[in-house]
């Protein structure tokens, strides 16, 4: 249990780990696209922990990172034919980062640094909480931007009729400005 | 040739890949510390994503495209990227031990970085010739380290000042960061097409 | 040596199998990815060409057009994508012209990955609708300022590079199927 609820708050991927930030500032542009991002990278991570707890064993010490890849570029890939086979809308507004999914340091490293050393039980926990803490981080990230940055969240306008969207909001000097002050009330929880 | 310098100006500034794309913010926000690091990083990075991009562009259009195999995209690319590392690693281990000292933590890094993946990405979405492919694989690169390099000279200054407990870190890298963002997003107006 | 083999053995048979995993999923998903690209086009069609009840997909010089006929089975228009370099990415869109290929019934964006509140605005109403009944006998020309007279239409403010790029890419891709339609 314990393994789940610390992905969720005391190690949470983004916001204490600083991992996977590539997708966290890019697609959190709606709070839509960050649920979608969120719940894709908890399939990945699942599956691919899954897998490499199972076969820990048997791949060589060497060439682990690069199995561990190949790995998770599989079920990335699979997660993408099915994006855009069953929700294109989905896919084409989460573009070119479904792919990046590969390379968000929060999969590869829980595979590396969990998944590797413990038993499907507890991997498939750590995966679990990694996954919705991420989900629920990019959740947040993309209410803000989408609320300052449009007025509305999840496409239900919620600001009043006259106000002026920050379009700063939904650009690239958006994401990082409001990663940068969440990261700041995190600090100051913890404290 | 007017095409090469249009995506070599617009991938170092207009459409960094950093500041536009959010790729290779883990390297930019981790080892923008330092001035040297981050030179080196950089280097690393633009050797490792020309080859990753010119090789990559090879395998797509030579065989991929060939066999109609394009669901093997992403598995393939990242092989590709895995072992260039891997083997740029032992090449530099091997011929310059003075290299490796000052590179060696940062080269196992560059796999992950998803500013190599993401250039060999974009290459393949935008359709480039091989030529275009080389030029953009070496522009992202030297885009990246010049945004690290600045990041880096003003973290330097940074240390100097009395910053709030709970802005230190990544924090105030970020903040910084989107400043740099809206900066670059005046180069915009560089080209009109 | 024994090593080396059993590593390249590993990393070789985890890469088949996942090759295998993927060839499956690519078989069962295809046939639905195409269908959506294709039904992009046909909404895309419906709302531009209402009164196009026959549509006939032709191929000619490798470009892909459609004829569209009304009821009666007279030819009412053109419809064919342009496709071209926006602001962050490839910028494609329907466009649907009358039979003498002398002005726009109009365009859908079909696919656009332009800043979100500037640049995508090119999929908004306002922008696209400027673009119905726009006289094509001349070239379009993106203006900043001023109203738009025949054959101009204004860019959206803060989107200069993502409207141009529109016209741009319509221009040119309408002189290529003008070319084509006169020489067939």
């Amino acid at each position: 249990m314990k393994n789940f609820t610390k992905g969720l708050w005391k190690n949470h991927p983004v916001f204490r780990q600083l991992l996977g930030m590539c997708p966290s500032l890019a697609v959190t542009t709606s709070a839509m696209n960050g649920i979608s991002m969120g719940l894709a990278v908890i399939f990945v991570l699942f599956f691919s922990s899954l897998v490499v707890s199972l076969i820990k064993k048997i791949v060589p010490h060497q060439v682990r990172i690069a199995v561990y890849t190949v790995i998770i570029a599989t079920f990335v890939t699979i997660v993408d034919l099915f994006l855009k086979a069953q929700f294109p809308e989905i896919s084409r507004a989460l573009g070119p980062y479904i792919p990046l999914i590969i390379v968000n340091c929060i999969i590869l490293g829980r595979c590396e640094a969990f998944a590797s050393k413990n038993n499907l039980r507890s991997s498939l926990s750590d995966a679990l909480g990694m996954g919705f803490g991420f989900c629920w981080g990019l959740f947040l990230l993309g209410s803000i931007r989408e609320i300052f940055g449009t007025g509305s969240i999840l496409g239900i306008m919620i600001m009043p009729a006259n106000y002026n969207p920050l379009i700063i909001m939904i650009l690239p000097a958006g994401a990082f400005l409001v990663l940068g002050l969440l990261v700041a009330v995190m600090n100051k929880i913890e404290e | 040739m007017k095409d090469l310098i249009l995506i070599f100006i617009s991938t170092l500034l207009i459409n960094n890949l950093v500041l536009s794309y959010f790729l290779g913010i883990c390297p930019f926000l981790g080892v923008s510390g330092k001035i040297e690091s981050a030179f080196g990083m950089g280097m690393a990075v633009t050797f490792v994503m020309t080859l990753a991009t010119s090789i990559s562009w090879l395998i797509y259009n030579l065989i991929l495209v060939k066999f109609g195999l394009f669901y093997l995209e992403y598995v393939v690319f990242i092989l590709v990227i895995a072992s260039l590392v891997q083997i740029v690693e032992m090449f530099i281990r091997k011929y310059s031990s003075s290299l490796y000292q000052s590179l060696g933590i940062y080269l196992p890094l560059i796999t992950t970085n998803c500013a190599i993946l993401g250039s060999a990405l974009f290459m393949v979405t935008r359709n480039y010739k091989f030529l275009e492919a080389v030029v953009f694989g070496f522009s992202g690169g030297l885009g990246f380290s010049l945004v690290l390099l600045i990041m880096a000279g003003i973290r330097e200054e940074l240390q100097y000042v009395n910053v709030p407990k709970v802005f230190r870190g990544a924090s105030l890298t970020l903040i910084t960061a989107s400043l740099l963002a809206l900066i670059f997003m005046g180069f915009s107006g560089l080209i009109s097409s | 040596m024994k090593e080396v083999i059993r590593i390249t053995s590993v990393l070789t048979l985890v890469c088949i199998i996942c090759g295998l995993l993927l060839a499956v999923v690519y078989g069962l998903a295809n046939e639905k990815i195409e269908i959506n690209k294709e039904k992009r086009i046909e909404e895309a069609l419906t709302i531009l060409a209402p009164e196009a009840i026959n549509v006939e997909e032709l191929t000619i010089e490798t470009e892909t057009i459609y004829k569209l006929s009304n009821q009666k089975r007279n030819l009412i228009g053109y419809g064919f994508i342009a496709s071209g370099q926006g602001y962050q990415g490839k910028i494609k869109m329907l466009v649907v012209t009358d039979k003498l290929l002398e002005y726009i019934k109009g365009i859908e964006v079909v696919e656009s990955l332009e800043t979100p509140g500037l640049g995508a605005k090119i999929q908004k109403d306002p922008f696209k609708n400027q673009f119905r009944n726009l006289s094509i006998t001349k070239d379009i020309i993106c203006i900043k300022n001023d109203t738009p007279k025949e054959s101009q239409i204004k860019a959206i403010t803060g989107a200069t590079v993502s409207s141009r790029a529109v016209v741009n890419t319509l221009n040119k891709r309408i002189k290529r199927i003008r070319e084509i339609l006169n020489k067939n």
